[in-house]
Formats: C-alpha cells, structure tokens, sequence
C-alpha cells in the first residue's frame, strides 16, 4: 500500500519539495540580513535601549514570511487532503484499489498516515525557519506571544498542519468531490483559527492580573502577553481599554486636571491625573499570560489542533467503512 | 458441484429508488453467467454488493460460502472491473502490475505482462494514453492477476469497438478455460449476441427485480417445450421474458438492435 502512496504523490511530492525548498531559501536570506542587522545594533547601541528599538529590522515586504507558517499548512489541506479520497471516489479509481487483497480501513490507515506524517513534517519545517527568523523581532519587541507572532512560531504551525490536513481528508470523504472540499479547508481552517486565536487561547491558563500604583508603571518581565490594562476605582470599577478611555471615569476633581482641560493649572500633566487618581484610590492594572507560559500555550493549542484532526480522521474512517463505494 | 453465489431476497434502497428488489439467485461455481437486463435494471447494484462495495439493504448474499466483506481473505478470491474501467490514468500499466503486487496475496505479475506483450499494448505509458481497448485489457488482465475465484464484470466492453470486444472477450474465454472449473465468472452487458457465445448461465434483470435465471440450455429446451417451437434463440427467450417490464423492453430492444 505504502508502494502505491508513493508512486501516487511522488510527482507531487517533488513539485512541492522544490517549492518549499525556494521559501527555505527566500526565509534563510532574509534571516540572516535580519540577525546581521541586530548584531550591529547590539554592537552599535551598546545597551541603549531605545536606540535598539529604533533599529529598523524587518524590510517591508518581508514581514509577511512568517506567515507561511499558516498558508503551508492550509494550503497541503486544500491540495493533498481534500483529493486523497475525494479523486478517488471521481475517477472511480476506488473500485480498483477497494477491490485489491487490502481492506479500505487499511488502505486508508495507509495513505492518510502518509500524508499527515508529511503535513506535520512541512509544518514542523516552515515553523522551524519562520522561529528561527523571528528571533531577533521576539528580542527587540518582546511580542513572541503575541497573537500573530506566536500562531507562526514554536511548535503550533506543526497542529495547523495536521488539522488543515485531517479537515481536508474528512471533508472529501464526506462530500465524495474535491472541490467542495477544499472549500470546506479553506474556510474551516479559517474560522476555526480565528475562533481559537480570539476566544479560547486567553483563557488556557486562568490569565494573572496584578495591580499597581497608578503614579507608577508596570510591564510584564519577559515576552508576556498583555491581554488588558487600565485601572480600578476604589468601588471596583474597572476601565479596561487603555488609559485614554480612563476620562469619563475618572472622577470630577482629576478630570480637571487632564491636559487641555480648560480648568487645569498650567495645561494640566497626567503626572498630576495620576497622582490625583492615587489619592481617590485607583490603581492601575494589567492582566497577563506571563511569559513562563509560552510552551505550555504552544502544547495546548497544538494538542487541541491534532485531537481536532483525530475526530475528523474518525469520522473519515467510519465513512469510507461503511458507506457505499 | 459447489456455490459460487447464492443470494436470498436480496434487496437494496436507494432513498428515491429500488436498485434490486427481493434478488434470489444461485450461480454454481465454474459457470460463466450472464447478467443481462436495460439500463437501471440493478445489474451494477448486484455486481457491487456480491464485490462487497455496496452493502444490501434487505436479504443476504454468500459469496464463495460467506457474506461479501472487508477482509483480505475474502478481497483476495474476487476480481471486480467496474463499467468505467477504474485505473490510474497516470500511472502505468507496469506501475499497475507492481501495485497489484503489494496489495494482493497470489499475484500473477508474469502472466499479466505477458498477456499484455501479446497485444502489444506498452507497459510504460501512461494508461491515460492508450486506447479505451487498450484500457479494457490492462484492466481485465490486473484482475485475472490477481487470481480470483470469482470474477465480476460490468459492462466491460460498453466502451469497446466490436474488435476490442472480440478479444477482450477471446481473453475472458482463455482465462476460463485455464482455470479448469475453479474460476465463476459473472458478466453483466445488454449485447445478448456476445453473452451468447461465453456464457452458460443467465440471470435477467428488469426493473430491479429477476425475470428469469438458470442455466441456459435448460432455459431455453424448457421455453421451447412451452412455446411449441423447433428452435428459440437466446435473444427471443430474453425478449418472452421481458414482458413483466414492457417499456423498459421496448428500450432494451431499440438499444439491442443499435449496438449489435
């Protein structure tokens, strides 16, 4: 079976091996330009730290390679994961491998272990460039767990890979034809990210907040990812969207304190806000995923992503077992 | 002598349709059997469920003494080509015969290349590439490879010039005759004229359900006793019997006179 796989995909899997290996390529040498830039930064800064993060790393365009650690995934679900039963079942070819000496939950036991072990070997490999590039951004911005950065780094692209492949596999067996399958990855995969991305991954771990003296400031140590800010009246209210949205709340006597109040004493300065807001009792806040957590966020959302991809392997398995071919 | 099919009111639902009413028929082992009906009479829809590729709804089939399932045992003693003549038409004829190789117990790969250098079809072109004939024979000979006790034929010469018919049906009859009584074949077509000439059984399907079944001569020396006639052609015995399903008999009939 594993004979007929190979000789299946094997053009296939040529074309996308030269592709993947051209985005290897253009990932190497934009990295290496990237870390050769902040190795003169380091040297040229000597510890400044605003001078560090003037330093311009990324050149436009090339931003955006971290996302094929996202577009790889999705787009071997699309044109492996989709076709493998999906064609099959089109070109009638089923009638001829279900009808050799193997069962149809071997055959395909067979070839859809094949092509996920592929899809989690390209994933791993665009996620392992795409982390090393991100190396000197993660350093200079600290933002690794930040959404966006930290769906294209680690160990998560290998989840994406798996699911976008199993969601592809399972879509096709369902829907007998490819094409409405790869629609089915290409929007599934998606939503499903977004979804998980949005509302489930702040709340793997219950977030931890800690409160401040608002005439003074706090950042999370390390790359954490911030998830909100603002302050707290003494009565408990919290202002949470940053402290420009702090004014209506704040109470009268600050409020007119605020620059550009016409009340306020020489313009006004949120020095003196603050320290007004100190003496009604607010405190500052901020609530946060601390950076220790970034492995286990990567583990979490990888493990949800292939448990995702084992149900819908399930339910190809039960399809193509007891439908009729 | 033993059984190569039995199936007892088998039965299969669509959600719109009946493909096979209440099919109970018997094929001993060693015959050649015609499975002779018009379009949508179930003749696939039997051919699939004794392949085990579709699964009946009502009754039960034994297939070479137990139910068609998914076991290699029970896969390794069928041959089934499906009416569209399912290969990979990217791959090769050889490509084929190596594949077969892996997937089945007792494959024949000398005897496959063999026949196919007989008719000078080419073993590394892609079976895209050759003709529907060409496609006909590679397939066929990929399932006698394989070694089957029970072959399984749709319609495999629908897609056929009378010459590729010819020998396609030259190839079945050598197979048969090389199996000395161990391979049963059921060969499903509307051209009663080629059935004619390979087979000794027959099983007539009309509008889902079996109009006639038995061994031919039997059928035939009964129907003439019953019509008081010197001589009947296979064809006349097919058409008396069509009668249940008349207007699927009048197509059957135009269809029959146009392909012959």
């Amino acid at each position: 079976m594993t004979w007929l796989v190979w000789r299946q995909y094997r053009a296939q899997a040529a074309i996308a091996s030269a592709l993947l290996a051209a985005l290897a390529a253009a990932i190497i040498v934009d990295g290496w330009q990237i870390a050769s830039r902040w190795h003169s930064a380091l040297v040229g800064c000597a510890g400044n730290g605003g001078c560090l993060q003037q330093t311009a790393l990324v050149n436009g365009v090339m931003s955006d390679l971290p996302y094929f650690a996202l577009i790889v995934p999705a787009v071997l679900g699309m044109l492996w994961g989709a076709p493998l039963v999906a064609s099959e079942l089109e070109a009638r070819t089923s009638d001829f491998a279900w009808t050799q000496s193997v069962t149809r939950t071997r055959w395909l036991a067979v070839k859809a272990g094949w092509l996920l072990l592929a899809a989690a070997a390209c994933g791993g490999g665009v996620a392992a460039l795409t982390t090393w590039w991100s190396g000197p951004v993660n350093a200079q911005s600290a933002t690794a767990f930040t959404p966006g950065q930290f769906d294209t780094q680690g160990i998560v692209p290998i989840g994406y890979a798996v699911f976008a492949m199993a969601l592809g596999i399972a879509a096709g067996t369902v829907a007998r034809r490819a094409l409405p399958a790869i629609a089915v990855v290409l929007g599934g995969f998606i939503a499903l990210r977004l979804l998980i991305a949005d509302v489930l991954r702040p709340h793997y771990l219950t977030a931890v907040t800690t409160y401040f003296n608002v005439t003074t400031t706090f950042t999370p140590p390390g790359q954490a990812w911030v998830l909100a800010q603002g302050g707290v009246s003494p009565t408990g209210q919290v202002v949470a969207r940053g402290w420009g949205d702090l004014e209506p709340a704040l109470p009268a006597a600050c409020q007119r304190l605020l620059p550009g109040s016409p009340t306020a004493k020489n313009g006004g300065s949120l020095n003196s806000v603050f320290s007004c807001m100190q003496a009604h009792g607010w405190r500052g806040f901020v609530t946060y995923q601390p950076a220790g957590r970034y492995w286990p966020f990567q583990g979490i959302e990888t493990g949800i992503y292939v448990l995702l991809a084992a149900a819908l392997i399930a339910v190809a398995f039960v399809v193509v077992r007891r439908r009729d071919a | 002598m033993s059984t190569a099919i039995e199936t007892h009111e088998l039965s299969k639902r669509y959600r719109r349709a009946r493909a096979l009413t209440e099919c109970t028929v018997t094929v001993p082992e060693g015959r050649v059997c015609a499975l002779i009906g018009p379009n949508g009479a179930g003749k696939t829809t039997l051919l699939r469920i004794l392949a085990g590729l579709v699964r009946p709804t009502g009754g039960a089939a034994l297939v070479l003494s137990g139910e068609p399932r998914q076991d290699p045992a029970f896969l390794a003693e069928i041959g089934f080509l499906g009416q569209e003549i399912p290969l990979y038409r990217r791959l090769t004829a050889e490509d084929h015969i190596v594949a077969g190789a892996h997937l089945n117990p007792r494959w024949d790969a000398a005897h496959a290349r063999t026949r196919l250098a007989e008719l000078r079809i080419p073993l590394d072109q892609r079976v895209g590439e050759l003709s529907g004939g060409q496609r006909a024979q590679v397939a066929l000979a990929l399932t006698l490879a394989k070694r089957p006790r029970l072959l399984l034929l749709d319609e495999p010469f629908a897609a056929l010039d009378p010459l590729a018919r010819r020998n396609f049906l030259a190839a079945l009859t050598t197979a048969v005759t090389d199996a000395a009584g161990l391979l049963t074949v059921v060969l499903s077509s509307h051209l009663v004229s080629d059935l004619e000439r390979v087979c000794d059984h027959l099983i007539l399907l009309a509008g889902s359900r079996v109009q006639l079944a038995g061994d031919i001569d039997t059928l035939l020396a009964q129907h003439r006793v019953a019509q008081q006639a010197e001589d009947v052609a296979l064809e006349e015995l097919i058409l008396a019997y069509m009668g249940a399903d008349a207007e699927s008999a009048g197509t059957f009939l135009a269809t029959a006179g146009e392909e012959s």
